[in-house]
């Protein structure tokens, strides 16, 4: 190799290297510019958060608000909080909401699953009509039938009874409609094998197909976590006693009833919102993932 | 056929409690709906009075009203979650640093549910103090909005509020959509379009938009259904009569009013059944224009 085509080689690489620098230098101040507006709109999503947190732990902030903006109290004080957990049975919202949420969920899960094992894998008469009707239940929302539900639940005794926020719940069409989707990707073999070894259908579907169902069950349950824990209309027609309501009830009637008292009807949505923040945070990944995965939210 | 029939015992019973449960919560309300409609009540007792309730409601002001409430907060909801999405999952597709992390913030306000949104936006409006007015105050905006105050049509009234609220909850959730259809797009698209000499904005009309169609077609198709039934934060700002001056007021909240406080069951079914019938037809509405394409295609 000769001098000058050594020179040449290395005056080439020089010139790469130049051009690749720059083009990394842009593309960095490209990186900059977006995580710059990202972060302003991250910032205006924070900020009402933020505001919350720092009106509810100030003193005066039933009686006069500042007209700046202050991200931290100039008054520190537990003093909201205190009148909010007296306004509302709040701990035990917390439980009445768990209860409903915890068990309209599992029996949601187990209904979806058991269903939908059955539109994918069974050999019975009059599969697709019946497959038909689980679609149609997709068509009625639920304020188009909850005049009528109100009075059955009613008639069943159940106002101001967890049940009537439970019952309702336990089987939705979109559940068996996904879980059916997803059980038809698992191959027949597997079933079969089972069956071979004389296992009944029931068993097939909890030893067999449940454990390899991990992605769509998680997905439903987030779904139908945020349906229950975030509604209104339902609760606020069977429930009228203070000890059922849930923590979104309480929060929209004491919200109402408050207006004023800036500062312990934030105490309560703070009171509402932190416990339910960290979860999220903790399960974050899960979360997204399903609403990704379903392309529907809460 | 009968060892058919007993075959597919197993199955029936599988699928029974399911069943069982559609027929007492979803089919049999379904249907006392539509009978309720047609009814009247006379001295606790039920009188038929065929479509009375209907020639009712659309000669009632309120309904209508509530009507054109909803159309118009769920268009301006759409026309600007939807685009504001798109920039936003765009931006967040190109990022190399924490994407997680503005996901998470994003997303937020939708777990913290709209009732609790709903409650701190109502201060967050609230014009001499309220979070928002002391920010455009900084900035020197003279005079300020009145926000929730003022029910009339302007861009700084209580249904600009509204749609602001229901922006904020909502973004996470259009753009993270938009990012999943975004990631879907083949790159050999763009690589392609590279080597045809196409600038940013070029590959971006002709390659990102027409491949994001399905996500912004599934976006409108539920985003419409939802605008429909809004009920929980508007619910919170300004009670069932949709304070101020009814200029919040959704269908579904009409419908609770006259049901739950006037206690006129049959003419708050004869609403459902109109709300029905409205999802149905936008919903066929916004199949048939926006999947024109799709069908005539397989014709």
């Amino acid at each position: 190799m000769s001098d000058f085509t050594l020179s040449k080689s290395i005056a080439e690489r020089f010139a790469i290297s130049q051009l690749w620098r720059s083009h990394k230098r842009s593309n960095q101040l490209k990186q900059i510019i977006i995580l710059l507006i990202l972060g302003i709109g991250a910032f205006l999503m924070i900020m009402p958060f933020e505001w919350m947190l720092a009106t509810s732990f100030s003193r005066s902030a039933n009686i006069a608000m500042p007209r700046v903006v202050r991200f931290f109290p100039a008054d520190p004080s537990l003093f909201n909080y205190e009148v909010a957990i007296t306004n509302l049975p709040l701990p035990r919202l917390y439980l009445n909401s768990f209860i409903v949420t915890a068990v309209a969920t599992v029996g949601y899960l187990f209904f979806s699953a058991l269903t939908g094992y059955a539109f994918a894998k069974g050999r019975f008469v009059g599969k697709s009509i019946l497959f038909l009707i689980i679609l149609m239940t997709l068509m009625i929302p639920f304020e188009v039938r909850m005049i009528p539900l109100y009075f059955l639940i009613k008639e069943m005794g159940l106002r101001n009874n967890l049940l009537a926020l439970i019952l309702p719940f336990l089987a939705g069409g979109f559940g068996v409609f996904l879980m059916r989707q997803y059980i038809s990707t698992i191959p027949d073999d597997l079933v079969d094998a089972a069956r071979v070894d004389g296992a009944s259908e029931f068993t097939i579907f909890w030893r067999v197909i449940l454990p390899l169902c991990g992605p769509p069950l998680a997905a439903l349950a987030v779904l139908s976590a945020l349906w229950r824990w975030n509604d209104l209309i339902w609760p606020l027609l069977a429930i009228s006693d203070r000890n059922m309501y849930t923590v979104t009830l309480g929060l929209a009637v004491a919200g109402r009833s408050q207006g004023t008292y800036t500062g312990s009807a934030l105490a309560n949505a703070a009171i509402a919102i932190i416990p339910i923040t960290i979860v999220y945070l903790l399960l974050q990944r899960y979360i997204i993932k399903g609403i990704a995965m379903t392309g529907l939210k809460g | 056929m009968r060892k058919q029939l007993r075959d597919s015992l197993i199955w029936y019973t599988l699928i029974a409690p399911t069943f069982i449960l559609f027929a007492i919560f979803v089919a049999y309300p379904t249907i006392e709906t539509f009978r309720l409609s047609l009814y009247r009540e006379v001295a606790t007792k039920q009188e038929f009075v065929g479509l009375a309730h209907y020639a009712r409601l659309l000669g009632d002001q309120i309904f209508r009203s509530a009507l054109l409430n909803t159309a118009l907060l769920g268009a301006a909801f759409l026309l600007i979650v939807i685009p504001l999405g798109l920039v936003l999952a765009s931006l967040l597709n190109n990022l190399k640093y924490a994407p997680n992390f503005f996901k998470v913030v994003y997303f937020l306000p939708q777990i913290t549910s709209s009732v609790a949104i709903a409650l701190i936006f109502g201060y967050v409006f609230q014009p001499n103090w309220g979070l928002l007015n002391n920010g455009l105050r900084a900035l020197g905006v003279d005079p300020l909005p009145l926000w929730l105050a003022d029910p009339t049509y302007s861009l700084t009234g209580s249904r600009a509020a509204a749609t602001i609220l229901a922006v904020y909850v909502a973004l996470g959730y259009y753009m993270l959509v938009t990012l999943a259809g975004l990631q879907a797009i083949p790159q050999e698209l763009y690589d392609a379009a590279v080597v045809d000499g196409a600038n940013f904005w070029q590959a971006w009309w002709y390659i990102t938009i027409p491949n994001l169609r399905p996500t912004f077609i599934f976006l409108i198709i539920t985003g419409s259904i939802e605008a429909l039934s809004r009920f929980g934060d508007l619910y919170t700002l300004g009670g069932p009569g949709g304070s101020p001056a009814r200029s919040l007021q959704t269908i579904v909240m009409y419908l609770y009013q006259t049901a739950f406080e006037s206690n006129d069951f049959n003419l708050a079914s004869a609403t459902a059944v109109l709300l029905f019938l409205i999802m149905l037809a936008v919903t066929i509405f916004n199949f048939r224009t926006l999947l024109q394409r799709e069908f005539s295609r397989r014709d």
